[in-house]
């Protein structure tokens, strides 16, 4: 397909994994438990936005720890899920579920680093806050349900 | 208990998990939702006992508050982990990782059940203060560190089972 893509997938480090079942093994491991740990703080975090979850205490007072945790599991679940990519670039590219999954990945960082600082530290917007924890919270969902289907369809 | 496991595989249920074009892929599925619903919302209980995160709130009430959310994924989580199980009850029985996530998952429990039944007791004591007892810290670490041994062997068994 593109050029590059082959260059990915034929590099050293793409046959190193790719050959490797156990490589693949641990990779996808640490992959879901950095994705959980992502789900986990972005879960809590638009719950509390919606007002769900310790309604009683300041928005940032949950969204400021979810958002640290947030950004570490989205670094391990980045660099684990780039080395599962490399062996299978092409493939994946094609795919419309990994495209899906991408796409989903994109705009639920977007409104994580755009929309949540500013609800997060306005308390008398609620009617935003609700709305950016909604969408938050549709988006991660449908990326870790984009993610099953990829797995399991691939 | 290998008959046991066998004798399963042929029950209705297990015939469907199984044998269905889609049966499979839905019950993973659903079993990696629970999953992060469940021990991502409980990893945050975990954390306030350690005294690293919601500091401004007694541990009883972030339990309080998260713990029906984190109960609702571990009903997912059980009832999909248990078809999955009666569909592949005898090579999951054989398969090393299988054995660690259940190991794990038993001790995960037992912490729990200690934790509720010995630390919590004295809770009137320490509710309060962002700094934790050794018993709490210990606690909500060792509920991060089984729980990501469950995650780990789970996904293990994906790659070791056929």
């Amino acid at each position: 397909m593109m050029p590059w893509l082959d260059a990915v997938q034929t590099s050293a480090l793409a046959q190193a994994i790719g050959n490797s079942r156990w490589a693949t093994a641990v990779l996808s491991s640490l992959h879901l438990v950095g994705f959980t740990l992502l789900m986990g703080s972005t879960l809590i975090s638009n719950l509390r936005l919606l007002g769900a979850v310790l309604p009683d205490r300041p928005i940032d007072e949950v969204t400021r720890p979810a958002a640290r945790a947030a950004w570490i599991a989205l670094a391990l679940s980045a660099a684990t899920g780039s080395l599962l990519f490399v062996p299978r670039a092409s493939g994946a590219v094609a795919n419309p579920t990994f495209q899906l999954k991408m796409l989903l990945l994109a705009t639920a960082v977007g409104v994580q680093a755009l929309a949540l600082p500013r609800v997060a530290h306005s308390p008398l917007q609620p009617a935003a806050a609700r709305v950016t924890g909604a969408a938050g919270l549709v988006l991660w969902l449908g990326l870790a349900l984009a993610g099953c289907a990829f797995i399991l369809f691939e | 208990m290998l008959d046991l496991c066998h004798w399963l595989e042929t029950t209705a249920v297990g015939i469907v998990v199984r044998e269905s074009l889609y049966g499979f892929p839905i019950l993973v599925g659903l079993h990696i939702m629970g999953l992060i619903v469940s021990v991502g919302v409980v990893l945050w209980f975990d954390l306030r006992l350690l005294g690293l995160a919601l500091t401004g709130v007694p541990p009883s009430g972030v339990y309080r508050r998260l713990m029906p959310w984190a109960a609702a994924g571990f009903v997912l989580m059980a009832i999909t982990g248990g078809l999955l199980f009666v569909g592949y009850a005898s090579t999951a029985y054989e398969n090393v990782f299988f054995r660690i996530k259940l190991a794990a998952m038993l001790l995960a429990a037992l912490n729990a059940v200690v934790y509720h039944r010995v630390t919590q007791r004295s809770g009137d004591t320490w509710d309060a203060p962002s700094h934790m007892p050794a018993g709490a810290r210990v606690a909500g670490a060792a509920s991060l560190l089984l729980w990501t041994i469950v995650i780990v062997s789970g996904r293990m068994m994906a790659y070791t089972m056929y």
